[in-house]
């Protein structure tokens, strides 16, 4: 009886060993033409995981995309939500396991995470130029799909979607919202207690003082331009951290603890604690004044010297099973149909990095003639106010410095 | 064949293994993680750590909490069930207190919130008695740097779970013993010291043993509740294993082998002791 346990256990871990064997049937799509990779993805299954906190994005893919996408290529999708580093985390365990077939084949990624993963070889590729839709229509020579966050994506990310950093305030507390950094300080000056941001190891606390980075220096040009590096960022910085030490004695409970996530933070200004807000998506505050999160009352505003835009992309993992699926169904999220959709403030209310003028002439009036809703400001006025994002070396320099600079020690 | 006592014993054990397999590779290839600088042994990890003024405090600051959480709620509870021994040996006594176990700690964590911070409930109707001016008055106690919102959320997990543990020693206990202290003439501290503490003392070691553990490394409800410093030491581990670049990932592999030495030793205190009393008990004195 003890022998058969033994057995039992060594089958045990030949069973568990055996997961990871297989082989991927698929040739590479590299060598294929797209009508091929066509007939490849028909009828198969494609897992996109992506950061599922959005009910609006998750229906946008279930309710819209999954029906469109089964109808017109015979895919199916199947969302899987997940945390975008958890996601890599997956990855990069599966590599070291050297598992050939995985299950994920699309991730939404950008920013550091696209670098971490490009880094670690994470993602197939380059499958970008392949795309139909994306030679027709969309700007091949734009920057903003050259480099993410100033890493060059050659060709190893799709763009999705654009979106540009906003505040929020409710218009009912506050008639005259600050134009520019200098007036936010006089304002929490005058108002105590009724501002604060994220910490920055969330990703909008940072892309706050990302922003604020920008307004301290002379010229935002000085930090989008100049590569990263640690002294060049410690001398830039030296007003940054100046301008929050002067503003921290006002901020929500004098700035001693801050919200660990944007959720904390729309909480607080949802319950009236503090009288503004902020988030890297310039629609967000229509669907949460429709979920009743947010007061009626919201608008937003840009500050000078501009606001912080970036493109997020989507992406094939090195060891998709499905490549063929994944790069059709890319193709359809990139597709001027499902731009449109996703642009409309039903779903979802995101940018759109379509280049509008390559589009069928009557297409381009529906793009031009759509309501993104009250509370997201005029096409021109974000536009004018676009700044594009730095080294992703920056994100990673301000949560280590952040601490030290403002918490410790003071 | 006739299996012996002790190949017997390892048969048993032999699921508990199985299902140990999986946390152990964890354990271990976080040890191989923090070894290892590009293939090769180093302890150059550790050394970094030990300089990092953040991990010193947030380590002190995690043990503070965790020791001050667990004797708490040792304490309550251990009061709460000798005090309700009677009502709690009832389904409705037992449903009362064992209701807080229903609720995972996050859960939990959110109600002390709501009802808690500044602008939660408490607040809220001790403005509108008068007892504060106005509600930013009231103190802070949710993110606050004492830890009150986390001790508060853990105490209200716990305390049931110490009651749970300890019921079954108060139900079942021999009356005779309290009468024979009263007898020879000891007093209601004599009576708890001799005729109860010898079989509640093994329990409340174990149970505080697992609470300990818990707590010091436990995410969530620091996630939640915590300041933004000091913090505590899961919440720097996982900033370092996420921190963008990676590069800081053997660091919080370092620091949480660190944190299961601390576990693994007071463990191997609180077990050392509990086996002499067992063993001074079984030889019938103390």
């Amino acid at each position: 009886m003890k022998k058969s346990g033994l057995v039992g256990f060594i089958v045990f871990i030949f069973l568990l060993s055996a997961c990871s064997q297989g082989q991927s049937q698929q040739s590479n799509p590299n060598d294929l033409s797209w009508d091929e990779i066509k007939q490849q993805a028909d009828g198969t299954t494609v897992n996109i995981h992506m950061w599922g906190g959005d009910e609006g994005i998750n229906q946008y893919m279930d309710e819209w995309v999954a029906p469109r996408l089964k109808e017109q290529y015979n895919i199916t999708l199947e969302r899987v939500p997940m945390d975008t580093q958890n996601i890599l985390q997956k990855l990069q365990s599966e590599k070291q396991a050297g598992k050939k077939d995985g299950t994920i084949d699309i991730v939404w990624v950008n920013g550091e995470n696209f670098k971490n993963a490009k880094e670690n070889g994470l993602l197939y590729g380059p499958f970008r130029d392949q795309l139909p839709n994306f030679n027709d229509y969309y700007d091949q020579d734009s920057l903003a799909f050259q480099y993410d966050f100033g890493t060059p994506t050659e060709g190893y990310e799709a763009p999705w979607g654009k979106v540009q950093f906003v505040f929020q305030y409710d218009s009912n507390k506050i008639s005259n919202p600050p134009k520019s950094f200098d007036e936010l300080q006089s304002w929490i000056n005058e108002n105590p207690g009724k501002f604060t941001y994220p910490n920055p190891d969330d990703f909008s606390g940072n892309a706050f003082l990302r922003q604020l980075l920008y307004a301290t220096v002379d010229d935002p040009k000085e930090i989008i331009e100049e590569p990263f590096s640690n002294e060049y960022a410690t001398k830039k910085a030296e007003p940054m951290w100046e301008y929050l030490r002067t503003i921290k004695p006002d901020l929500w409970r004098n700035g001693e603890h801050y919200p660990a996530s944007l959720t904390e933070l729309d909480r607080l200004y949802s319950q009236g604690d503090v009288w503004m807000t902020m988030g890297y998506n310039e629609a967000r505050a229509e669907h949460l004044i429709e979920q009743g999160v947010f007061p009626e009352s919201t608008r937003s505003f840009v500050m000078e010297p501009g606001s912080l835009g970036n493109t997020h992309f989507l992406a094939i993992p090195f060891n998709s099973s499905n490549k063929s699926g994944a790069m059709a169904a890319i193709n359809f999220l990139l597709s001027p149909d499902a731009q449109y959709k996703k642009l409309e403030p039903t779903y979802w209310g995101d940018n759109t990095p379509i280049s509008v003028d390559k589009l069928p002439e009557e297409q381009q009036k529906k793009f031009e003639s759509l309501d993104r809703g009250e509370t997201v400001l005029s096409t021109e006025r974000l536009e004018n106010s676009f700044l594009p994002e730095a080294d992703s070396g920056y994100v990673e320099w301000i949560k280590e410095n952040w601490k030290d600079e403002i918490i410790r020690n003071q | 064949m006739r299996l012996s006592e002790t190949n017997k014993a390892w048969l048993l054990l032999l699921p508990a293994f199985l299902f140990l397999l999986l946390p152990l590779y964890g354990l271990l290839s976080a040890l191989w993680s923090s070894l290892t600088v590009n293939g090769a042994f180093s302890l150059s990890v550790y050394q970094q750590l030990m300089e990092r003024d953040a991990f010193w405090g947030s380590l002190f600051y995690s043990l503070r909490i965790a020791i001050i959480a667990t004797l708490l709620s040792l304490g309550f509870g251990l009061v709460f069930t000798r005090t309700f021994t009677h009502y709690l040996n009832k389904t409705s006594g037992k449903l009362a207190a064992w209701i807080p176990m229903l609720f995972p700690h996050f859960v939990w964590g959110y109600l002390v919130l709501l009802l808690f911070q500044q602008s939660g409930f408490i607040s809220y109707m001790a403005f509108q008695i008068g007892i504060i001016e106005s509600r930013e008055a009231f103190p802070i106690l949710t993110n606050d740097k004492n830890g009150f919102g986390m001790i508060i959320t853990y105490m209200g997990k716990e305390i049931p779970f110490v009651i749970l543990m300890l019921l079954p020693i108060y139900a079942q206990q021999n009356s005779q013993y309290h009468d024979l202290v009263r007898t020879l003439g000891g007093n209601r501290w004599h009576r708890f010291k001799d005729a109860e503490w010898p079989w509640v003392y093994p329990v409340l070691l174990e149970t505080g043993v697992i609470l300990f553990s818990f707590i010091f490394s436990a995410y969530e409800i620091p996630y939640l509740l915590g300041a933004t410093f000091p913090e505590m030491i899961s919440i720097l581990t996982y900033d370092w294993f996420y921190a963008g670049d990676w590069s800081e990932r053997p660091l919080a592999f370092a620091a949480m082998i660190f944190t299961s030495v601390i576990i693994g030793i007071i463990a191997w205190i609180g077990f050392s002791l509990m086996n002499r009393k067992r063993w001074l008990l079984t030889k019938g004195s103390r």
